[in-house]
């Protein structure tokens, strides 16, 4: 462990801490987390009213439970990760899929990593110059098509998609940053 | 990828990638498929409304009654600071990339310019203004962050001056200052106790350098209902530093001096009662700029007080709580 990780981790411990005594504190873990939450939900399920309910889901368990919740050194996103595999499980089980009914205990690195990857990804997506980052949440985050963007912006449907590949640019160029 | 300019081909892929195509026509280039990857993976991009609604409803949740009944905003505190600058836009931005705050509304203001609104940590900040506006609201904040050297160099890098350097401060804390393209003074601190927001703070914190610190106390104790809850004065009387509590909010403020002089600082305050409450504040020595009157957003009354500090008193409308 990096002493950066070591940090994090005793930030966060000391988060959660917070949160357990005064739950108006749990925004800080909410924000947090949520993207990540959100990521390793969407990965299992088809559609986006579906992570959200499942995600909504997640953290409503999380605050009601978080005085059980006991620092024993793995992350708190293994808990969140612990609670989302169960509501998944439950979801397929009510919907008669037969789909993945057995909760993942300990998801995969792989998975990990992935879910990972996203969050980076919608943390820059925060740091882009305002219009890209209004385009891309409206286009990604609110799935609007051009047309309503460029009405929403007042821009032309051209100049909205010259800023759409600006921001994919953005965004790649800071991903390789971040990944050498 | 159909014809057309190299923007509109790379639209045609998104436009596939958001239809649910597992496999979308390949891009003819490397830069093309490097861009339709990172578009692919942006597909779960959470949207801002849904991250925002659960916050809200968690955050009720966590205080059963409590916010139900009371007439601030969800998701707002009692105080929340009303930055009115020339470049508000700019200055949205620079809060976004310095204090990595969520922007949460952008509408057009009564005024005409841009209405805005942020969430740092678990503050709200509203920022509003227009070109050529008459009064501007910069003000002195005081910020908490998890690591203030590594908030103080952001800060910097989206455009800020140094006002002070990252230091620890006898009181308990990491801090700096930086004076960012607007006009506005962050004082950016790690708090030294189990948390880095000192208990009864929040992430976003007013502060007022007053002339007659001591006649500020008072008058936000009789105008609107104040609390005085710490106070460091020098030997000669003089108000270094205080904390008045304002509804489940604190102002912090002490005696102008040096560089640190008086700001037009602007607060927008969620009361029970706007005309009571309008009434006690002009009683105890506030200007009235605009008596109180029913607009779209809820019932609100603007004042000034003998310090410059502009107040906007507002009561949603209930079914904005």
């Amino acid at each position: 462990m990096t002493d950066r990780d070591a940090g994090k981790e005793s930030e966060e411990r000391l988060a959660i801490e917070a949160a357990q005594k005064d739950p108006s504190r749990f925004a800080e873990l909410y924000e947090n987390h949520v993207d990540r939450v959100y990521a390793f939900v969407l990965r299992r399920v088809s559609n986006r009213a579906e992570a959200e309910d499942l995600t909504s889901d997640v953290f409503q368990k999380a605050l009601a439970n978080l005085g059980r919740f006991e620092w024993r050194g793995a992350p708190f996103a293994a808990w969140l990760f612990r609670i989302a595999s169960n509501a998944i499980a439950n979801h397929f089980a009510k919907n008669e899929k037969g789909l993945a009914a057995a909760p993942e205990d300990t998801p995969e690195p792989v998975v990990l990593r992935e879910v990972e990857h996203r969050v980076g990804l919608y943390r820059l997506v925060g740091e882009l110059p305002a219009l890209q980052r209004r385009v891309i949440r409206l286009r990604f985050g609110e799935e609007k098509s051009i047309r309503e963007i460029a009405r929403a912006l007042k821009k032309t449907e051209g100049a909205v998609k010259q800023l759409q590949l600006r921001a994919l640019r953005n965004l790649r160029s800071r991903m390789d940053e971040e990944h050498g | 990828m159909a014809r057309g300019s190299f923007s509109q081909r790379l639209d045609s892929v998104v436009e596939a990638i958001l239809a649910g195509a597992r496999e979308p026509v390949p891009p003819p280039d490397a830069e093309g498929a490097a861009l339709a990857r990172v578009a692919a993976d942006l597909r779960g991009l959470p949207s801002e409304e849904f991250r925002h609604r659960l916050r809200d409803r968690l955050m009720a949740s966590g205080a059963p009654g409590e916010r139900r009944m009371s007439p601030v905003r969800e998701g707002f505190h009692t105080v929340t600071l009303y930055l009115a600058v020339e470049g508000a836009e700019g200055l949205v931005d620079f809060v976004v990339r310095a204090f990595g705050a969520t922007e949460t509304l952008r509408t057009k203001g009564s005024l005409g310019g841009l209405h805005a609104e942020v969430r740092i940590g678990d503050s709200m900040v509203m920022i509003g203004g227009k070109e050529g506006m008459a009064q501007q609201n910069p003000s002195a904040i005081h910020l908490y962050v998890q690591d203030t050297d590594a908030t103080y160099g952001r800060a910097l890098e989206a455009g800020a001056t140094s006002v002070d350097e990252p230091m620890e401060r006898p009181y308990g804390e990491r801090s700096a200052g930086v004076r960012d393209p607007f006009g506005n003074v962050w004082y950016i601190a790690t708090y030294r106790g189990s948390h880095f927001v000192p208990e009864g703070l929040q992430t976003v914190n007013p502060y007022l350098h007053a002339r007659g610190t001591e006649a500020l106390i008072g008058f936000l104790k009789e105008a609107l209902g104040g609390e005085e809850i710490d106070r460091a004065q020098s030997p000669d009387g003089v108000v270094v530093h205080a904390k008045v509590r304002i509804g489940d909010s604190v102002v912090e403020m002490g005696e102008a001096h040096g560089p640190y002089q008086p700001m037009p600082t602007a607060i927008f305050l969620y009361v029970e009662d706007v005309d009571a409450l309008y009434r006690r504040a002009v009683r105890a020595g506030a200007v009235s700029s605009q008596a109180p009157s029913d607009q779209p957003y809820g019932r609100v009354a603007f004042l000034k007080d003998p310090f410059g500090t502009t107040w906007y008193i507002a009561t949603p409308r209930k079914e904005a709580i």
